[in-house]
């Protein structure tokens, strides 16, 4: 028996033109080109957000679940990135010394043909889509981001890994000219390059992302240009950003946070409300722009796509 | 006229703080605002008012004290207030919880605890009686260190350089219990 799977980016055949369009007269010229490329939720937020032009062709994410974006303006204003400053709203003004231009990733470990590539030419292989996923950080807020950009496994299936790779390992750039903590030596934040990984089967689930834009425009420096990971059932630490190199290895990969406090962080950290941070409670967390909080779903809202891969591990242990 | 630059000075973080959440509306997480703004002032406050018995010159403080430390307490209550009505809700099941389970609370709470007792005792009356026990804020200063250094994710250089003056303050204070110590012995 052949069951169909309606994921929540499926495109339909249908595709009508949103009736915001009839109704929001002022906003026409805009919309009207937004529409071309947007889904009904971004066409509201356009209207009355600052938004770049979009400049990116993507694949609409049908938002099934109704979720409410954040606003660009939050998105791209509350940022950890402690390449630059621990300090969530200083990261904007600061971003502008990483440079993105001529952006080289390098692919390598146990995989067919190590690669170094460009940028450009390595999103040519990919279809760029729209995810619209919940973001949670372990801190304890939250939001939601229109990613665009193209799923993992695609990379995965482009870099022919060898059958012992397990593991991926992914490197942040170490550019001490782009990233002032870099250069701090023993007083930097944290320890870089800053290195994530995920489980083979982690990495080709279908929610895993790698995101090149966000709001159907270029991601800004601040969010990780010009490529991140995006994994929506785990805590923010682990969507690392402005990627440049990307190892499969057969090792669990010793990621950043784990290093810095393993008692607290963890190879997995997937989001769940029932297992507290040693220091404050996760079962709700404060969406940004709101002033109360909501409870946590477990993994993020994505149970239902990802808990398979975690039947039988104690999450207590495995944080 | 010091006493109302006192009072303007110490007042500066709550107007900071209301202008930015309720006038401009440009703090994205205002919950955690809260706790950064009040924390801070807390903690400066109550270590100014550990310095005044420092400096008797060029000016002295000493009258204002009593004030300065009352304004401490008074934003260690806005720091549990923002904990028990924002970020908790009311759910004193939770509040509880959270308190016996986290080391990281429990400390915050031990020394509002400790602040709470010396606001109450420092009347004219009760000061004369409860004077030694004042000697707590010390153990509080120690409990709220601990707490603002968990309360990091990792800690950078501005906040290695605010502990490092921590350090140098509690130097110059024992070094001064030293020296008054043996003056007594004398």
């Amino acid at each position: 028996m052949n069951i169909i799977k309606k994921r929540s980016w499926d495109i339909s055949s249908s595709e009508v033109t949103p009736e915001e369009l009839f109704n929001k007269r002022r906003n026409f010229l805009k919309l009207g080109a937004a529409s071309l490329v947007s889904s009904g939720a971004l066409i509201e937020a356009l209207a009355k957000d600052n938004i770049p032009v979009a400049n990116l062709k993507y694949l609409k994410d049908k938002n099934i679940n109704n979720l409410k974006l954040n606003t660009y303006e939050q998105i791209t204003t509350y940022n950890n990135f402690y390449e630059f400053t621990t300090s969530k709203t200083a990261v904007q003004d600061l971003a502008h010394t990483l440079n993105t231009d001529n952006w080289e990733i390098e692919i390598d470990g146990l995989v067919e043909k190590p690669m170094k590539i460009q940028l450009n030419d390595l999103t040519k292989n990919f279809t760029i889509e729209e995810r619209i996923y919940r973001f949670r950080c372990v801190e304890g807020w939250s939001m939601v981001v229109p990613w665009n950009g193209f799923s993992l496994a695609d990379l995965v299936k482009f870099a022919k890994p060898l059958s012992s790779a397990k593991y991926i390992r992914f490197e942040t750039k170490y550019d001490e000219e782009m990233f002032p903590d870099q250069s701090r030596g023993v007083f930097a934040t944290i320890d870089y390059p800053y290195v994530e990984g995920l489980r083979m089967d982690e990495a080709m689930n279908e929610l895993s992302f790698l995101a090149t834009g966000l709001y159907g425009s270029t991601l800004p420096k601040q969010n990780g240009a010009p490529l991140r990971l995006v994994i929506p059932w785990k805590y923010g630490f682990k969507s690392i950003k402005s990627i440049s190199k990307i190892s499969f290895v057969d090792e669990e990969p010793i990621n950043t946070w784990q290093k810095t406090n393993k008692r607290e962080y963890g190879f997995f950290a997937n989001v769940n409300p029932n297992v507290d941070h040693p220091r404050w409670s996760q079962k709700r967390e404060r969406v940004l722009g709101k002033f109360l909080k909501q409870k946590t779903l477990m993994y993020n809202g994505y149970e239902k796509e990802v808990a398979h891969m975690y039947k039988g591990m104690d999450l207590r242990k495995f944080i | 006229m010091k006493r109302l630059f006192i009072y303007l000075i110490m007042l500066l973080p709550l107007v900071l703080l209301s202008t930015q959440i309720l006038y401009f509306e440009n703090v994205a997480d205002p919950i955690k605002y809260i706790y950064t703004v009040t924390g801070v002032s807390a903690t400066v406050i109550l270590f100014l008012s550990i310095l005044i018995s420092l400096f008797k010159k060029p000016i002295n403080f000493m009258k204002y004290r009593r004030l300065i430390g009352l304004f401490g307490f008074f934003y260690a209550f806005l720091h549990l207030i923002n904990f028990v009505v924002f970020d908790a809700e009311l759910d004193f099941i939770f509040i509880i919880e959270e308190t016996l389970d986290k080391p990281f609370i429990y400390l915050g709470m031990l020394a509002f605890f400790i602040l709470l007792f010396m606001t109450i005792t420092s009347t004219k009356r009760l000061f004369k009686k409860y004077k030694s026990y004042h000697q707590f804020v010390y153990v509080a200063l120690i409990l709220i260190t601990i707490h603002f250094i968990m309360a990091q994710k990792s800690i950078n250089i501005m906040q290695l350089m605010y502990i490092v003056m921590i350090f140098i303050i509690a130097y110059c204070k024992l070094l001064q219990k030293i020296i008054e110590k043996n003056k007594k012995l004398r």
